[in-house]
């Protein structure tokens, strides 16, 4: 859902558009284009439905909005087979229906009738779990209408130029974070891609594929055509489908893959869908924060062994997720000085061949996976990795515990200080002057990318602040930032 | 001596130069943008093109020649010469030779003989060069399929995302995860694309790619293709130059079609291996 709006939100900033009904158009078209998941391609049908009532009117009345909320809610209704309450749907439903009655009033303005419509989503979401049985057996309310109500939520703050803030969680956790119990067809694969044809008869489409899944949602115009479903053969699906025109962005997931990821990931150790490599090598990688540890994930580690700074795994921790990977050959990445001891241990304990790369950092552990190749033997794949790790610099960003001297550099309780591959070399009073001076330390210049990742301490604005002085500094140096979730270290860095 | 003409698509990466002094006809793709059609490297130029693809809120599309556009390029030709050869990209990329292969069938009297280079952009240029250079039809034939299993194409992309939405390569053909924003390199050979590394910065990625290529040498042609990174082919080209003194080294764009499935920033080494490589030992470090 979010990239589906995000796909919105890209094109309506590519335009240079300040018509409401342009505005609207834009989204309609940018949200299905980027539209992923059932929620997903709802919101695009609620765009389109909202860009179809706006149509022609460059500014809008009061009523004009509620009326094009209650539209969008309806052509919502209408690009699903069979509408599911408490979902999605309800909450626009719900929202629409607030603001229409909160136009009806003579005080009416575009601000009470936002009001009304996120203050009925909120309602409509915290209902869902009675009109859903499976949301109310995994104590949650549905994550799309959520999704919904903090976009309305959202509006409603712009508009009334207060700061948009994180919102709190809700009072239940949404679907999406659920572990439900499994049906016992299996959940099949979701399918989705777009159609791009000429005078696709949209209707005709939507049967064909209802007869061969379920969550069947097929939306667009003859030219374009959006198609998400939920089907245990996908290729039967593709095959219709491309007898109404050329294929495009074709996505299947095996849900029952994710599922199952889902909830061992909910049960502490997590291993991934990866295909099974030809080198038999498996990974494995110490690190805490949700946002290392998917980053990790996503670059090939089986198996996550949670740790780092001040909370050490055990060696029995990590052989017990070498013995989980299916691979006789475990690369062991303890990403920390502290672990890479313990770690060690690991190969004595098994049958398994565990050789540890010593990485002590989180940007040598990234480095070191970003250069495994699936082709390659152990050792190449220990030599590249090793390589690859020693290449990058490390900047861990955090604040002094007590006063100090050390390394010619007293310190306060409190300073913020850097440490440059482990070891303490500036500190100061704010984050962006000691960054500064770090990254000077090592010569950043003579680099091409930094990427930051964000710990859990840090602030939206001191991350921005961060982030624009080193671009100010360091205008060649390309930044990327993202979410680590660590504790301790409110950033660190990787320089390479 | 039967005189024969060399025909290829507007995928093929011949430099102009070539196309005058060899006299190789080149037949060009659609690309389209929502209602608008080009032909490609006819009306749109490359400049034109990412200029464009910079300023859309959709992707163009692309589409291989008709049979009938075939027909009539090798029709045409049967006036000035006894027969053709017509050599094009990979069966598994391109609908373009099947379409090459229809429009012979059409045309009576005329021999053309249509190759799957099972490769693209300048390997299908080089091939159209060892043929025109050839003295007979029959020898091109023979030159030319004998080179297509030394043909091979290394390929940094700036982003998977083009290569992703034309659907010819998924995230995890090209190893690439969806978190952090890594920079694939891709492998072609015989037709199959493969993600052969990944890397985080573009000058990492180009000293990759060039450590990739010396695995392959010896060389027998040597082109760097790129779409809107001139600077980088140079400093590929000029990497590579002391090293390979015997070998010219062409410099190419990869024009709109390749530039919608590979997107601007991506640098291509395309190369045609010598027939025998030699041992292990001899290639340098």
């Amino acid at each position: 859902m979010l990239l589906t709006l995000q796909s919105a939100v890209e094109d309506i900033k590519e335009s240079p558009a300040a018509e409401v009904n342009k505005i609207a158009r834009i989204a309609a078209h940018g949200s299905l284009m980027g539209a992923r998941g059932n929620s997903g391609v709802i919101l695009s049908q609620i765009f389109r439905g909202f860009g179809n009532a706006v149509q022609g009117k460059a500014e809008l009345t009061p009523t004009d909005l509620a009326d094009a909320l209650a539209e969008a809610a309806n052509a919502a209704y209408r690009a699903v087979i069979k509408p599911t309450e408490g979902t999605i749907l309800t909450v626009a439903r719900e929202a629409g229906r607030a603001a229409v009655a909160a136009a009806s009033e003579p005080t009416a303005t575009a601000v009470s009738v936002i009001k009304a419509a996120a203050a009925g989503a909120r309602t409509a979401v915290d209902r869902t779990p009675s009109q859903l049985k499976i949301l109310h057996e995994a104590g949650v309310v549905d994550a799309g209408g959520y999704g919904l109500q903090i976009m309305l939520d959202g509006m409603l703050r712009t508009i009334e130029n207060s700061e948009v803030e994180v919102l709190d969680t809700p009072r239940t956790v949404p679907a999406a974070q659920a572990a439900l119990e499994l049906p016992e067809e299996g959940w099949g694969y979701c399918t989705e891609f777009l159609i791009l044809g000429e005078s696709v008869d949209v209707e005709k489409l939507r049967e064909d594929i209802a007869a061969l899944g379920n969550s069947v949602l097929v939306v667009g115009d003859p030219n374009l055509v959006k198609v998400h479903v939920h089907t245990d053969d996908p290729s039967k699906v593709i095959n219709l489908a491309s007898t109404y025109g050329r294929l495009d962005r074709l996505n299947v997931g095996d849900m029952s893959t994710q599922h199952r990821r889902i909830r061992e990931e909910s049960g502490g150790g997590a291993e991934t869908a990866y295909p099974q490599r030809n080198n038999g090598i498996g990974l494995v990688a110490v690190v805490a924060g949700s946002g290392l540890a998917d980053i990790m994930r996503s670059l090939g580690a089986d198996a996550i062994v949670e740790g780092g700074q001040t909370m050490n795994p055990s060696t029995q921790d990590m052989l017990a997720a070498v013995q989980r990977v299916p691979y006789e050959d475990v690369i062991l990445l303890p990403n920390n000085r502290n672990v890479v001891l313990a770690a060690t241990q690991v190969n004595g304990l098994t049958s398994k061949r565990v050789p540890v790369l010593e990485t002590v950092s989180v940007p040598q552990g990234v480095a070191a996976l970003v250069s495994f190749h699936p082709d390659r033997d152990l050792d190449g794949n220990l030599a590249a990795m090793r390589e690859a790790a020693e290449r990058v610099q490390t900047i861990e960003v955090t604040h002094a515990v007590r006063d100090s001297r050390s390394n010619g550099l007293r310190v306060k309780k409190g300073d913020v200080i850097a440490l440059i591959n482990d070891k303490l070399q500036h500190a100061g009073k704010d984050y962006g002057t000691v960054v500064k001076q770090a990254l000077d330390g090592i010569g950043a210049d003579s680099y091409e990318l930094v990427t930051i990742y964000r710990g859990l301490q840090a602030t939206d604005s001191e991350v921005e602040n961060l982030t624009k002085s080193i671009r100010v500094s360091f205008p060649d140096l390309e930044v990327e930032l993202q979410p680590g979730g660590q504790e301790h270290y409110p950033f660190i860095l990787s320089v390479e | 001596m039967a005189r024969f003409r060399v025909v290829t698509d507007s995928t093929s990466g011949v430099p102009p130069a070539w196309r005058e002094r060899f006299g190789i006809t080149v037949v060009p793709l659609t690309v389209r943008f929502g209602e608008e059609s080009f032909q490609d490297g006819v009306d749109l130029s490359d400049e034109e093109f990412f200029a464009r693809l910079a300023r859309t809120d959709s992707l163009p599309t692309t589409s291989a020649p008709s049979p009938g556009a075939f027909a009539d390029a090798y029709r045409r030709l049967s006036a000035e010469c006894d027969g053709a050869i017509s050599i094009h990209i990979s069966s598994t990329l391109s609908a373009t030779p099947e379409a090459a292969r229809l429009g012979a069938e059409s045309v009576e009297g005329f021999p053309v003989h249509v190759v799957d280079s099972r490769s693209l952009t300048m390997c299908v240029g080089f091939l159209c060069r060892v043929a025109a250079e050839a003295p007979s039809l029959e020898e091109a034939l023979r030159r030319v399929e004998e080179r297509v299993p030394r043909l091979r194409v290394l390929a940094l992309l700036d982003t998977l995302r083009y290569v992703e939405m034309g659907g010819r390569v998924s995230r995890a053909q090209a190893m690439i995860g969806t978190v952090l924003n890594l920079k694939p390199i891709l492998a072609l050979a015989d037709g199959e694309i493969k993600g052969v590394d990944r890397v985080r910065t573009r000058a990492g990625a180009i000293s990759r790619l060039v450590e990739l290529l010396r695995r392959d040498w010896p060389l027998e042609y040597l082109g760097v293709m790129h779409a809107q990174a001139a600077a980088d082919a140079e400093r590929i080209r000029s990497l590579l130059a002391p090293e390979l003194p015997d070998l010219e080294i062409e410099i190419g764009q990869t024009g709109a079609v390749l530039g919608t499935h590979v997107g601007p920033g991506s640098v291509g080494l395309t190369y045609v291996r010598a027939p025998e490589p030699g041992p292990r030992s001899e290639t340098r470090p």
